[in-house]
């Protein structure tokens, strides 16, 4: 999944230069488990396609020792996008299919790893778009692929990130056989949750700022492309017309010119409706830029306590919003073709009970208990999206996470991500703790005094407590980078070889690192959190 | 060299037995987050800077102020109070994070008086206070849905509820002003909400409503409320919101000339906060409110007389007042909570103390407190007052009236209720 900015495009771009300039080229098409390599400067470089025509590309050093890193990328556009889109989304135009050996192909990340004898590798995946079920096939026979190549492996590690973290986390639970140990990072939730989040993002967003946005039903073939791409258009230019209503003045009640609430909505200053989408929606209330939490400069003391927990949540919501929105309508498109009909199903949902708790601790951004109430009623009156039972059902059927995992796996993921929630991780790891427990609770019964091993390391990476900056002007300034714990898959390169080291770790010694040099890693590395006690809040469409 | 290694090694077991029976006449071992033999790790969040501090930056140095006494005399079985304050400014996502802070890093034992409704609601589901067992005790709001043992299991509520308050006022509106047009202005989220809906069952109806945004509130709003107030004729006004809109309110009203009789919630009618907001406080002079203690300034009170005479000592330089008293009074409910949870401190029984013991607690208010296995309810009841051009207060009627009730259907009654004496120079020396 990517980032609402051009970030990781022009990474990818910049990752195929460095590999260009420092291994020899070699051929880009070969025949099906039978890599092309090329060895320069101590590295081989083997690429190749595996049965279903998905590139990949490994990357093994002179004094290999026997661990490679098998790496599982996140979500890509499985359509290409008109340039006015790509240029607002971050998406590129085309369909990508390069292979990804590690984040982001970094070399920053990759060097270091083979400077110490790993292996490195990655797929780009025959299809893109929501491609769980075939990638870990994929990656199944590309595992083979390079057994069979480099006859001297002994450990395979998997890691990736958003749809590539469900793929690992998957791939975790149905082959202790084939890795060693795993991590997950910023993960995808399995889809009924995924599609109910973008659902509920996207209706809520139609339903406020512009009833013309289909938000999912798309046609099939040509017909949904053009609906899926000028919803995109449409979402983008309502969030825009939010963000120019409140940089124009905060306090004022103005509403996009495509909103056709009623006129006693209109009253309601329009940012508390964004709040409100983002709350039933599950996106997080802190953001790239802002934190809900400081109070902006000037003005009086109540003022700034309004700016403070009033306005700036507001900005979060919609930073956030229009981070998730572009992933949104892909994905809602994506999935729809591939179940063969509409997926997301409100009929029976009640928001009002979804934010019962929500909507104390973010009264001031809601314009209080009297307009959330009549925010609520327009979510309640408005017209629900139906979902095709079929599509539904054939939804059900592709891959989904169980928690159950026999080999040491490493979790990790922002806390304010606002595309895969943290929630997410959450929900893994709460199966994995329904698990443990009753193998524990098996084992006693069978006079077994001695635990199981607990194969699951969470890691967060939480936000700091303030760092929402103003401008000279007092505007919000969002120019620097997003801050720690927020955005999508927002990891250092510290953090990914803090995570590659505790995979090595997990994989020699057959569990977990644990202890103080598990607390002196994550401090080096920075932002990651062990706290057995931290739990991030799940939606309830989690089943709560 | 043999003799000698046995006399190193008769020596060491003869320290490490005194050692030990030091420790067991002493201090029990112990594991537990926040304790060690000589200290026990408190923590509170509350707004110390910002447009919502006024008034509530004081609850931590005055809780401080009292638990130094109680180092001072010896502590709590030996161990010292160390209070550690995080400063949330009233917001959530603030709160959120002081209190990881308080929990991950500096590792609190429990959390005593965390201040907010909004803020307390974030943190409790965020942070995981429950499911951690994190004992919270004293909350500092009145929000009567955390009066819910079920979902908070380890949290222990100290303020009677908006809701209980505002049966009260609906009572004392009933005895006392019946027939009269009646006006409402309330904050329009949990804290007015909670109160509304006591209003309603009550069967108090207001002529007069007027909800308000917490934030939006400022002279010019408050033009607005009188007017509204002022065509409506309403001649009793209740006031269910914080002080910075009362002094909103009634300073435009004194202004325009005019002059209902007021009714304050209990949360809304701090002088000093006014005091601090430029507003005279001439401007509650006969105003009625809810009170659930003595005046800061009734030295015949035993407790108020042992507070301020600590506050003179170890908190030099601060105005005794409401907040001071509050926050001296947690200090010394939470002193007990944690004798009565004995030696061997754990968290949990800290909340199963709260949990048996915690109703026979000394308080300053006058109200009961409604601890048991089955509530996690504090102080159940207010008095009415009249307040002076100093904010001063006087009972209604001369005496205390103490009303109890419920957050629920309960009815409203006069109480008998005597409350316990304060601890013999302040210092509990329950078990």
């Amino acid at each position: 999944m990517r980032n609402f900015k051009f970030k990781r495009s022009l990474t990818l771009v910049t990752v195929s230069s460095l590999l260009s300039l420092t291994v020899v080229s070699i051929p880009t098409v070969a025949r099906a488990a039978d890599p092309a390599c090329q060895t320069a400067n101590f590295v081989t470089q083997c690429a190749g396609t595996t049965s279903d025509s998905a590139p990949y590309l490994m990357l093994v050093p002179a004094n290999f020792n026997g661990t490679v890193y098998l790496y599982s990328h996140g979500y890509r556009n499985n359509v290409p996008l008109p340039a006015s889109l790509a240029a607002i989304t971050g998406f590129p135009t085309t369909v990508v299919n390069a292979a990804e050996p590690v984040p982001g192909g970094s070399a920053a990340i990759y060097g270091p790893l083979l400077a110490k004898g790993y292996a490195v590798m990655g797929s780009g995946f025959s299809r893109q778009g929501w491609n769980a079920d075939d990638a870990i096939k994929t990656n199944v026979e590309l595992i083979g692929v390079f057994k069979k190549q480099f006859t001297k492996t002994k450990k395979v590690v998997a890691w990736g990130n958003s749809l590539g973290g469900f793929i690992t986390q998957a791939l975790a639970e149905k082959y202790p056989d084939l890795i060693s140990a795993a991590a997950p990072m910023c993960m995808a939730s399995d889809l009924p949750p995924l599609m109910t989040m973008a659902g509920d993002a996207l209706w809520g967003i139609k339903t406020f700022f512009d009833p013309t946005i289909k938000g999912g039903s798309y046609s099939a073939g040509a017909a949904g492309y053009a609906e899926a791409m000028g919803d995109l258009g449409k979402v983008f230019t309502a969030i825009g017309a939010m963000q120019a209503l409140i940089a124009a003045d905060p306090s004022a009640t103005k509403w996009p010119a495509t909103s056709k609430v009623p006129d006693a909505i209109k009253a309601i200053p329009s940012r508390s409706a964004l709040v409100l989408v983002a709350l039933v929606s599950g996106i997080p209330m802190q953001s790239a830029h802002f934190d809900s939490t400081t109070a902006p400069p000037g003005g009086t003391p109540t003022e700034k306590l309004g700016g403070q927990l009033a306005i700036y949540p507001s900005l979060a919501a919609l930073e956030n919003l229009a981070t998730a929105a572009a992933l949104g309508v892909l994905a809602t498109h994506d999935i729809e073709q591939q179940a063969g009909g509409a997926v997301f199903d409100n009929t029976a949902t009640d928001y009002a009970a979804r934010v019962s708790a929500e909507q104390f601790v973010w009264s001031s951004a809601l314009s209080g208990a009297t307009a959330t109430g009549a925010l609520l009623s327009v979510l309640a009156a408005s017209p629900r999206a139906k979902a095709d039972p079929a599509a539904v059902a054939k939804l059900k059927t592709l891959a989904s996470h169980s928690g159950k995992v026999e080999i040491p796996t490493i979790l990790f993921t922002g806390v304010a991500d606002p595309i895969t929630i943290a929630g997410n991780q959450q929900s893994v790891a709460d199966k994995y703790a329904a698990y443990y427990a009753e193998k524990w609770a098996a084992a006693k019964k069978e006079g077994i005094r001695v635990r199981p091993q607990n194969n699951q390391l969470v890691l967060w990476n939480l936000t700091p407590e303030k760092y929402t900056k103003f401008t000279a002007t007092g505007a919000p300034d969002t120019s620097g980078p997003a801050a720690t714990g927020t955005n999508h898959c927002n990891f250092t390169t510290s953090q990914y070889l803090a995570i590659a080291d505790l995979l090595a770790y997990a994989a020699e010694n057959g569990k977990n690192m644990s202890g103080g040099a598990l607390l002196t890693k994550l401090r080096k590395a920075k932002n990651m959190t062990y706290d057995r006690g931290y739990s991030a809040p799940k939606m309830k469409y989690y089943g709560e | 060299m043999i003799g000698k290694t046995r006399r190193k090694r008769t020596w060491f077991v003869a320290a490490v037995l005194a050692t030990g029976s030091l420790l067991a006449t002493a201090l029990p071992a112990n594991a537990e987050t926040g304790v060690t033999s000589s200290e026990i790790k408190l923590g509170i969040t509350l707004p110390l800077t910002g447009a919502a501090s006024a008034g509530y930056n004081k609850i931590g140095n005055a809780m401080n102020a009292y638990f130094k006494y109680v180092n001072d005399n010896g502590g709590v079985y030996g161990r010292k109070i160390n209070l550690i304050q995080k400063n949330d400014e009233y917001s959530p996502q603030l709160a959120i994070a002081k209190t990881n802070e308080l929990i991950l890093k500096d590792k609190v034992f429990a959390l005593v008086g965390p201040l907010g409704t909004a803020t307390y609601t974030a943190v409790h589901k965020s942070v995981g206070i429950a499911r951690r067992g994190v004992p919270s005790l004293f909350l500092n709001t009145g929000f009567s849905g955390f009066a819910n043992k079920k979902n908070f299991p380890t949290s222990f509520t100290v303020l009677p509820s908006y809701a209980m308050e505002a049966k009260i006022v609906s009572q004392f509106i009933k005895e006392n002003l019946a027939g009269k047009k009646l006006g409402l202005v309330y904050q329009n989220d949990e804290f007015g909400i909670d109160a509304l809906g006591a209003f309603k069952a009550a069967g108090v109806k207001f002529d007069v409503t007027i909800p308000y945004t917490s934030g939006t509130q400022s002279p010019a709003t408050a033009q607005t409320w009188v007017s509204q107030l002022a065509a409506g004729g309403a001649q009793v006004v209740v006031f269910f919101g914080v002080t910075s809109a009362t002094g909103a309110l009634l300073g435009v009203a004194a202004a325009a000339k005019y002059a209902p009789q007021w009714i304050l919630g209990s949360v809304g009618s701090d002088p000093l906060t006014l005091r601090v907001l430029g507003v005279p406080t001439a401007v509650l002079n006969g105003a009625y409110t809810l009170a659930g203690n003595p005046s800061p300034n009734d030295t015949t009170d035993e407790y108020v007389k042992q507070f301020q005479e600590i506050n003179t000592k170890y908190n030099a330089g601060t105005a005794f007042d409401d907040y001071v008293l509050q926050g001296m009074n947690l200090g010394l409910m939470t002193v007990q909570a944690l004798r009565a949870a004995g030696q061997n401190l754990t968290r949990k029984k800290l909340i199963s103390a709260m949990e048996t013991k915690g109703s026979t607690f000394a308080s300053v208010a006058y109200s009961p407190l409604g601890y048991s296995k089955t509530s996690n309810v504090g102080h159940t009841g207010y008095y009415m007052a009249v307040m002076d051009a100093t904010g001063d207060r006087k009972p209604f009627g001369g005496s205390v009236v103490l009303y109890t009730t419920d957050s629920g259907s309960g009815p409203v009654v006069k109480s008998t209720f005597k409350r316990p004496a304060m601890p013999a120079k302040g210092l509990p020396t329950n078990s």
